[in-house]
């Protein structure tokens, strides 16, 4: 009976609409454009209403108001207006949902591009262009600081700007590119990996998507807000981040945003990977990124509510006056470190895990050989995940924390580097006595690993209690988080995105300019922050706008390096354009690879497979003679039996 | 490629290679992160009482109505019973039963949410006042929102109960909301026995 229900045309909601008003009520940025009012409007009405209500004076706070109804209604607004939410509210309210006619899905032309759509190719390449944009918009900032930061004394900043701009520039780093710039990636690729027609939320995956956008307009337009942007880092530690300028809010929002989109995603990932793998892709047949990004979408999800809630805290504090953090009340003030670590201790792991992942397809595939200790490595990210969530006070060794659980968190730091070392061996015992292309993705995937080396050592050292009391917030510590997040993630990103720019587009990048742009960034990346080791031992202290003069020579190479660091993403850009447009056709194979993305054609169709796959064997038995992956549709019945005789 | 594409209606049928199904699976782990949401508010709490905390707690002069709250926590738990009648109902094809378990249901999350917002009105302190305020404002605050959130869930399930869905076979939309108002109540009798009680 429902079923019928459900299908019958002419039980449509409402006729289909013509001419403007289709224009004006069906789902698009028209809509969007007043119904984010609309929902602003909304919003104003409900604080006022509840002010008044609970007696509040006075009435009208503009800072509450804008808070509720600018970064949480309207913005809802623009995603029902868009048709982030229609299906669903068709189903709530019980009416025929639309016969799926796959109109949302795919992309047939750019214009498809900037429409909430469900497939997961195209959320892939919203994602990456997305967070590609914030990651400019953070360089740019980095490019103005460090011209700050070339000569002693202050030059064209004042410490309010200059705090702001860390702080942002961090929090676009963090929050808009590694974070999501891997979860784009593995949007495109995890479903076809595993041989699923698409994820298993499609409609969520979608609204995970557009929650992204919102999330860094609200951070980048703290820079707006009078009194200046959140200055507090992109840590926010209270009571700092409570009692600085109102600008602080945009960043309490801004995270909430990027969290609950990173928690959709996540939680889409782990349903998809457990639930939709094709027949014969157990887990120990899955390729590493599946696995990478399993683990990965575990921390989020158990994670991520902990910065969520250190974040309400911090808001409350400021604009209903709560007391969580406020010591005269009895407020707890190291309780945000503990709260905010707890997540951010498994974030730095949510920031590359995955690249890990992505290291592991490419040298894998360019040693053209199986990866050494398959299974160790997808135990190590299982190690990692465990004992991430074990750690988090050795960020607060200087705190003042109980002093006891210094030496506990030492330990488990230290314990840590242990499978993140196994890691390390297994990529290099990959590529001993492989068959090594230095293509692309394969130089940063190396550069990858050459530089967490040094990122790892240098956070070991920062583990030992005794070395991190002498260099606690100097610039050994911003050493050691660039050699990881830029020399680690970033690197990975870029090894991802080269590997899998013929997947997305169907066209090859030009590779001569993809190695220029590997030196440019390699060279570049090592002048400018491995310096940074030596004035931070010598006690530069971080986050200040001036500095003592006999640092002055160094800061000087590291903004000049920065500078040629900061052009060389201009031939990435370049490349990846031009070559998009008129790139040569990519064809469906062109590493050789034996993971199921590549077995389909580049871009890959609508539903990525016309049958799912059989999986018959594991993913990376390169040079393993008469070894296979997958069997495909047609001579399937034939190829199982070759598949199983010996 | 495009040609490729439209010569197909559909995506191929994905291989279900667990036995829970996606959107129950979905549910559980949005309640692992909901957990841990409630886990950050608990370590506030905590440090707020044991670790910055006042030798007394709650700190005089305030009182916390452990009676009216426990009344709350009976009506709360009884709602969990009638969402369990209403999904055995639509199993067995009774409509009725399932329509009638859901509006009872309904009824009674809204009465804990009424009482709840009229204990905040007579309690005798507000989130400014201390730690205490705030934290206690916070853990039954934000299990507020989620009896709200849950109530909405319920609702829309109520509608399309009425509405002729759900089904013997198909009833998924009563089944997992249900697993979430259950979630909702299992956390009610942590956060008052945390709260209240301890
Ligand atoms: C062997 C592995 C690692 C160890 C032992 C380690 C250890 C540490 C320690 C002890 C600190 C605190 C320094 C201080 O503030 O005094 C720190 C800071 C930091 N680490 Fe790591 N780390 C490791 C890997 C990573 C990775 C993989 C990432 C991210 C991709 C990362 C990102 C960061 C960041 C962002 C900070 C600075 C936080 C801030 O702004 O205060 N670390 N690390
Ligand atoms: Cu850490």
């Amino acid at each position: 009976m429902t079923e019928v229900l459900d299908q019958t045309p002419q039980a449509q909601a409402a006729p289909p609409k013509t001419g403007w008003r289709r224009w004006l009520l069906g789902p698009g940025f028209v809509r969007a454009a007043w119904m984010a009012p609309l929902f602003f409007g909304i919003g104003f009405l409900i604080v006022i209403g509840l002010r008044s209500i609970a007696h509040y004076e006075p009435l009208l706070n503009w800072l509450i108001v804008v808070t509720v109804a600018g970064l949480v209604t309207a913005p809802l607004g623009f995603l029902a207006g868009i048709g982030a939410f229609d299906y669903w509210v068709y189903y709530a309210l019980g009416y025929p949902t639309r016969p799926e006619d796959h109109s949302g899905h795919g992309a047939r032309s750019w214009k498809d591009y900037f429409r909430v759509n469900t497939d997961h190719k195209v959320i892939g390449v919203q994602y990456v262009v997305t967070t590609i944009f914030f990651f400019l918009a953070g360089g740019l900032m980095a490019m103005i600081f460090r011209a700050e930061l070339a000569k002693p004394g202050m030059q064209f900043l004042d410490n309010q700007e200059y705090n702001g701009l860390i702080s942002v520039h961090a929090s676009l780093m963090i929050f808009l590119f590694v974070i999501p710039a891997f979860a784009g990636l593995a949007n495109f690729v995890i479903p076809l990996m595993i041989g699923a027609p698409d994820m298993a939320f499609p409609r969520l995956n979608a609204l995970s998507f557009w929650l992204l956008p919102i999330a860094g307009i609200i951070m980048l337009s703290s820079l707006a807000v009078p009194g200046g942007a959140f200055g507090a880092g992109w840590t926010g530690y209270a009571p700092l981040s409570v009692v600085g300028t109102n600008g602080n809010v945009w960043f309490n929002m801004g995270v909430q945003w990027a969290g609950a989109s990173s928690i959709m995603t996540a939680l889409n990932f782990l349903v998809t990977i457990i639930t939709m793998r094709a027949p014969g892709m157990t887990f120990w047949r899955m390729p590493l990124l599946v696995w990478a990004n399993f683990t990965t979408s575990l921390l989020v999800v158990l994670a991520t509510p902990f910065i969520a809630g250190s974040q309400f805290f911090v808001m409350f504090d400021r604009l209903i006056k709560t007391n969580f953090f406020n010591f005269h009340e009895s407020g707890y003030v190291l309780g945000y470190q503990h709260i905010f670590w707890f997540y951010s201790h498994p974030a730095v792991y949510i920031m590359m895990l995955p690249g890990f992942g992505i290291a592991s397809e490419v040298i894998s595939v360019f040693s053209r050989k199986p990866i050494f200790g398959y299974r160790l490595m997808a135990l190590s990210l299982c190690a990692i995940l465990v004992l991430g969530f074990s750690v988090w006070a050795h960020h607060m060794f200087v705190s003042g924390m109980a002093n006891w659980l210094r030496v506990p968190m030492m330990v488990t730091t230290l314990l840590i580097a242990v499978p993140t070392g196994i890691k390390v061996f297994s990529w290099l015992a990959t590529t001993w006595e492989g068959r090594i292309h230095l293509a692309t993705p394969m130089l940063f995937a190396l550069g990858f690993v050459s530089m967490f080396v040094i990122g790892g050592l240098s956070g070991i050292m920062l583990g030992a209690v005794p070395i991190d009391i002498h260099v606690s917030d100097t610039y050994f510590v911003v050493a050691h988080i660039h050699y990881v997040l830029l020399g680690g993630s970033l690197f990975t990103i870029f090894a991802g995105i080269y590997y899998w720019f013929p997947k997305m587009t169907g066209r090859m990048y030009n590779e001569r300019l993809g190695k220029l742009h590997f030196w440019l960034t390699f060279i570049g990346f090592n002048l400018t922050f491995f310096p940074m080791h030596i004035i931070g031992v010598q006690g530069m202290p971080r986050r200040v706008s001036d500095y003592d003069p006999q640092f002055g020579t160094w800061n000087m190479i590291i903004s000049i390096s920065s500078f040629f660091l900061g052009a060389s993403f201009i031939v990435f850009l370049y490349n990846a354009i031009t070559s998009w447009i008129r790139g040569p056709l990519a064809g469906a194979n062109p590493w050789h690879a034996m993971t199921l993305e590549w077995q389909v054609s580049s871009p890959p169709p609508i539903f990525n497979f016309d049958e799912i796959p059989q999986i018959v064997g594991g993913p990376y038995e390169y040079g393993v003679p008469g070894a296979r992956h997958a069997v495909f549709n047609g001579a399937r019945e034939h190829e199982l039996e070759e598949a199983r005789s010996p | 490629m495009a040609a490729h594409a439209e010569a197909h209606h559909g995506p191929p049928i994905a291989h279900q290679s667990s036995r829970v199904d996606a959107p129950t699976l979905g549910m559980l782990l949005f309640i692992a992160s909901e957990i841990m949401l409630f886990g950050s508010f608990f370590t506030i709490y905590f440090f707020a009482r044991v670790v910055a905390g006042p030798d007394q707690w709650p700190p005089p002069p305030f009182h916390l109505p452990v009676f009216v709250a426990g009344i709350n926590t009976a009506i709360l738990l009884t709602s969990s019973f009638t969402m369990h009648w209403a999904l055995q109902a639509i199993k067995r094809g009774n409509r009725a039963g399932m329509q009638a378990g859901l509006v009872l249901t309904l009824a009674l999350g809204l009465t804990f949410l009424l009482t709840q917002i009229r204990e905040y009105s007579r309690v005798g302190f507000s989130p400014q006042d201390g730690a205490f305020g705030s934290t206690f404002y916070g853990l039954t605050g934000l299990h507020g929102a989620h009896v709200f959130v849950g109530l909405t869930i319920l609702t829309f399930a109520t509608i399309r109960a009425f509405r002729g869905h759900f089904t013997a076979a198909e009833h998924r939309g009563v089944e997992i909301s249900g697993i979430y108002w259950h979630f909702v109540d299992v956390m009610w009798i942590v956060v008052y026995t945390t709260v209240y009680i301890l």
